[in-house]
């Protein structure tokens, strides 16, 4: 205990829903500074073991260290080292744009005037300046993933956890984020642990990528450096491995994976 | 009751503003019947009026004479009475609200306080009425308990359903910050149940103002209810119907009020029409 080094570290968690295992032996190291992306197909468990890191639920067995707190256990001793932005928006309909966008610095006793301005600067980041004031109705659905993201990122948490952030905006803007969040990932040296099931999202941001099947078993682990994403030939191998671990059904993946498994 | 209805605390599903316009003319369509009604009401007191006594059906001039005067004369009793009713109402609804978060939030005393709700729903209002005037002395409080007893358990289950609703996924997300439980209280839990404090309000409204005519009637010098209770003493029927038609005003006034308190406080709240 008291290291805060590697930042998580999960050993052998299960967990199951009724008689289903929805995790099934999982166990993963995500040091200070890196960046991993959990990808699979819908009902992978993905969500489930971002839950369990996030404390949010517990596992029936094994250990998990999040900057070395069990965080379902000792809950409140993660306050202010994580943020997470979840699949769905999960904004709160009473409060606008902006009062969404500040609730984690709120909680966090950061004052108000500070909070504010310190959210208003991440709307603006993720391009919804003129939005702030509007309620949750009146914004579409990729804004609200935005001000989800941007209350996240507001808190500065060392650790971040992201569920499937950038799945549902524009190609443009998801690409526009997903650069903007690694340059302030890197920079800042934070820890992200993120969930998708889109390819390029993974290739692009992450420095490990986990390919995960029904039970978050591990089924390939793909080391992704700079050199890699920077060769078009590597990144299209690479990009064929996830997708052929993934239940090859390749770059088509771009929505729910409805779709019947083409083996190919 | 509407209030599985309505507040569900979550916007719902379809957001329709564009159907401002049309509600409101629908509201106007309210109004044009609401006024053919009063006027049949008029027409036909005024004929009946014309074929039995006065003292059995009074004309339409002299309940409206009746109403001038209690207008000028007697709206200290108006007062009173809304002064009593807004008293209990303000204390039950804090109290009420209280109790719902305590039932809500501490599972250990939850079935004895929904025990008590309700055995006390199940208590007649002339029950507690009688009571009160063999347990307290003073007017006032035999009026705010007769009151409190029978609108707290109203707010107390409606705040109680309400926190039963609150959306998982939300209060998720806000522990993923870590708040204390003050704060989960204030960013979650206070704003979630405004809507269920709003609809019941609203729905014992016009219950209350009856019974706090009521117990007027029983234990009080003044107020409308001791008022009405004089105007029949002395076969004062027209002013019997002066303050009925003071008090159907008085509901209707009360409601709006609510309703607009209520739109100010909701207003994140999109319109809805179901089709
Ligand atoms: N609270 C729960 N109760 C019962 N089953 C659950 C619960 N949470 C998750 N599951 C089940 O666990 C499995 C994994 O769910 P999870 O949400 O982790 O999938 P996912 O990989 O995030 O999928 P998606 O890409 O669709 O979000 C699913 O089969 C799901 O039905
Ligand atoms: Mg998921």
């Amino acid at each position: 205990m008291g290291t805060i080094d590697p930042v998580i570290e999960i050993r052998n968690i299960h967990k199951s829903f009724g008689g289903f295992v929805a995790v099934d032996d999982f166990s993963l190291r995500v040091e200070p500074g890196e960046i991993v992306a959990l990808l699979g197909r819908t009902g992978a468990g993905k969500s489930t073991v971002l839950n369990l890191v996030m404390g949010t639920i517990g596992p029936d067995q094994g250990s998990i260290r999040v900057a070395g707190f069990d965080p379902y256990a000792q809950f409140r001793e993660l306050k202010g080292r994580i943020a997470v932005s979840f699949q769905t928006d999960r904004l709160l309909p009473w409060r606008t744009a902006v009062e969404n966008a500040e609730l984690g610095l709120l909680i966090l006793g950061v004052p108000k005037a500070e909070a504010r301005t310190r959210a208003l600067a991440w709307l603006e980041r993720v391009n919804l300046k003129g939005a702030q004031d509007k309620y949750v109705h009146e914004l579409s659905g990729g804004m609200r993933q935005r001000v989800s993201l941007a209350r996240a990122l507001a808190v500065d948490p060392a650790i971040v956890f992201l569920d499937e952030s950038f799945s549902q905006l524009d190609h443009a803007t998801a690409g526009k984020l997903r650069r903007d969040f690694h340059r302030i990932a890197k920079e800042f040296g934070k820890t992200c642990l993120f969930v998708t099931h889109r390819i390029e999202d993974a290739i692009e941001i992450a420095d490990r990528a986990i390919v995960l099947n029904p039970g978050a078993r591990i089924v390939l682990t793909e080391e992704i450096t700079p050199e890699l994403r920077a060769d078009p030939a590597r990144v299209r191998a690479c990009h064929a491995r996830i997708a052929e671990a993934m239940g090859g059904e390749g770059e088509a993946d771009d929505q729910e994976s409805l779709a019947p498994v083409t083996a190919g | 009751m509407s209030d599985n209805l309505v507040a569900t605390g979550r916007p719902p599903l379809r957001p329709v503003p564009a159907r401002k316009a049309s509600r409101r003319g629908s509201g106007q369509g309210d109004a044009v019947a609401t006024l053919v009604v009063v006027a049949a009401m008029v027409i036909a007191m005024q004929i009946a009026s014309g074929h039995v006594p006065d003292y059995i059906m009074p004309s339409p001039m002299s309940v409206l004479h009746a109403t001038g005067d209690i207008l000028f004369g007697d709206r200290m009793h108006v007062l009173v009475t809304l002064a009593r009713l807004a008293a209990a109402l303000a204390f039950s609804l804090v109290a009420g609200v209280i109790v719902g978060a305590i039932m809500g939030m501490v599972p250990l005393v939850r079935p004895f306080l929904r025990a008590i709700i309700v055995i006390d729903t199940g208590i007649p209002a002339l029950s507690w009425m009688l009571i009160a005037v063999f347990w307290f002395k003073d007017t006032e409080t035999r009026i705010f308990f007769i009151l409190t007893v029978i609108l707290l358990p109203f707010y107390a289950m409606n705040v109680y359903e309400g926190i039963r609703a609150l959306p998982k996924d939300l209060v998720d997300m806000v522990e993923s910050f870590r708040p204390s439980r003050w704060q989960m209280l204030r960013y979650m839990i206070m704003p979630h149940i405004v809507p269920y404090i709003f609809i019941t309000t609203k729905s014992v409204v016009g219950y209350a103002i009856r019974m706090a005519v009521f117990a007027e009637l029983v234990a009080s010098a003044i107020g409308i209810g001791s008022r009405m209770s004089l105007a029949q003493s002395s076969f004062r029927i027209d002013q019997v119907f002066a303050w009925t038609f003071l008090l159907v005003i008085l509901n209707i006034a009360l409601q709006w009020g609510v309703s607009a308190i209520e739109k100010l406080f909701l207003k994140w709240r999109p319109e809805v029409a179901v089709r």
